[in-house]
């Protein structure tokens, strides 16, 4: 404890000063750093200081075959790995000019929308612990493990021109299993957190991205959609089998941390109708078209977006004509909604930093590549 | 699957784009094929005038990258929007090494970090940037690694040594 009589006038006045959440802090989902320049409890500036975890994927992409780098793009988004192999499936397939048949797109679509459910579990059950409430956590914890263990027993990952494996009949069933399970369970969500006042009082009015705001920041995913804006590329730019499927986008108005956590929790429930009717509907035919081991896309370039369970990525791929891309760039929807943070922030105390930076759910290895 | 013909909105963009950045070429793109509508070739004089507009018209930045062709970059900014017809716009600057670029992010603050990780990874330095530094590489590497003459790229030029 210092003694009072040693504090001078001077540095009473000096009120301002910074403090370093993270690197290594249990609410920056992983190696994130955030220098928070404080006045009391009140935020003045947050400035995140990123790429803890950069592996160079990108670099690592100009010097090996399309073919080496299908592993890497789901170690970008390590929890939306399903999603992110699909894409990049799709970007290559999109620059060759592969059809993909019909029964592989119905499997990837349902795997992805598996990972987006699993994904989605850790962004709004972690915003939760991120509050103080650490059951809802373990709930969802239980609820992905089945995911997980659906997607393990097939690792039916994307190859160019269909998939690896046909899905068997386990998992059919298990998978039909797991959406009864889930439906029953998402009335226990309701009840555990959102009738909760503290969690409400937490969320709401806090962190209000504008849709003027989203837009100067390109701003997309769940935490776009709380904001009142309907932009989903599974609608807009409709890529794989989603068009047969009925589906909606779910929004809410407000833009606050309430908005965008109650917009996942909505999500998983759409996804789970993509996926029951994915099951119902699944043609039967081959999971993979005649592709060359090693393709060769002709000489250009291309742009192919998705969307993943935080927003819209992309991936742009220059080709020279060889059987290695010339350049692969990612865009990384974590990337611009964390940068988001430096405009939202100010004015904020302390804990509702946290409570931000969890409600918009980034992924740092995806932020860094 | 369908997406977005050419419809109205991208006549209205394309006529607006030839009156704001007449030295511009404007070129239409098959979307299935490269996934992008309409790609404007420019230098970088005109770079602000097409993001002002591209803002007025309600688009957003969704991301800036550059391609090292050894003697010159492409500076590629992409535009898509959050409205109903969704369509995305292509902006590819030729950049000589002698020029250097300016910042957008007066119009688009998204830019701050673009441009940051472009500078980053290729060394390309934006004219009026508040604030250019390293993002994602450490602040003490003298290197811009996706530059096409850093480290080790095509590291087998035979695909068959692969194969045994």
């Amino acid at each position: 404890m210092l003694n009072p009589k040693t504090i001078d006038d001077a540095s009473i006045d000096q009120r301002v000063y910074q403090l370093n959440l993270g690197p290594q802090h249990p609410s920056t989902h992983g190696v994130m750093h955030l220098l928070v320049t404080l006045d009391g409890e009140v935020v003045l500036k947050v400035e995140p200081v990123i790429g803890y975890s950069h592996r160079g994927h990108e670099k690592m992409a100009e010097n090996r075959t399309y073919e080496q780098f299908l592993p890497n793009p789901a170690r970008m988004d390590y929890l939306s790995g399903m999603i992110f192999n699909h894409g990049y499936c799709m970007a290559v397939e999109k620059l060759c000019g592969i059809e993909v048949p019909r029964r592989a797109e119905y499997i990837r679509v349902i795997t992805s929308e598996l990972n987006r459910i699993a994904s989605h579990f850790i962004g709004a059950m972690d915003y939760a612990m991120g509050l103080g409430a650490i059951t809802p956590f373990l709930w969802g914890w239980d609820d992905r493990e089945h995911i997980l263990d659906l997607l393990e027993g097939i690792t039916s990952y994307g190859r160019f021109g269909g998939v690896r494996n046909d899905i068997t009949r386990e998992f059919y069933d298990g998978t039909r299993r797991f959406i009864d399970r889930l439906r029953g369970r998402f009335w226990d969500y309701e009840n555990l957190i959102n009738q909760n006042i503290i969690f409400i009082k937490r969320s709401q009015d806090v962190g209000v991205i504008t849709k003027e705001v989203a837009l100067d920041y390109g701003v997309t995913g769940p935490t776009l959609r709380g904001s009142g804006v309907g932009y989903d590329v599974r609608k807009r730019e409709p890529y794989s089998a989603y068009p047969e499927f009925t589906f909606e986008i779910p929004t809410r108005e407000a833009g606050d941390c309430l908005a965008r956590y109650q917009v996942r929790m909505a999500e998983m429930e759409q996804s789970l109708n993509i996926i029951e009717q994915a099951l119902d509907h699944l043609p039967p035919g081959p999971i993979r078209a005649k592709v060359p081991r090693f393709v060769t896309p002709p000489e250009g370039d291309c742009y192919c977006a998705f969307e993943s369970a935080r927003g819209a990525v992309g991936f742009y791929i220059v080709s020279d004509g060889s059987r290695i891309p010339y350049r692969i760039k990612v865009r990384a929807p974590s990337f611009s909604n964390l940068f988001v943070l430096t405009e939202i922030c100010p004015g904020h105390f302390l804990a509702d930093v946290i409570a931000i930076f969890g409600s918009i759910d980034v992924t740092v290895p995806e932020i860094d590549r | 699957m369908p997406t977005a013909e050419p419809t109205k909105p991208l006549e209205n963009i394309r006529n607006s784009l030839v009156q704001v950045i007449p030295e511009a070429e404007l070129l239409d793109r098959d979307y299935q094929e490269c996934g992008y509508h309409l790609e404007v070739r420019l230098v970088m004089r005109g770079m602000r005038r097409m993001a002002r507009e591209m803002k007025d018209r309600r688009f957003f930045l969704e991301t800036i990258t550059a391609v090292d062709f050894l003697e010159y970059f492409h500076l590629i900014y992409l535009f898509t929007t959050y409205n109903e017809a969704s369509f995305r716009v292509m902006a590819r600057v030729k950049l000589l090494p002698e020029v250097r670029p300016f910042s957008v992010w007066t119009i688009y603050p998204e830019a701050i970090w673009l441009e940051r990780e472009v500078y980053d990874f290729f060394g390309i330095r934006f004219e009026g940037h508040p604030d250019l530094k390293r993002i994602i590489n450490p602040d003490d590497v003298d290197y811009f690694p996706l530059l096409k003459n850093f480290g080790k790229t095509k590291f087998t030029t035979d695909i068959d040594d692969i194969l045994c």
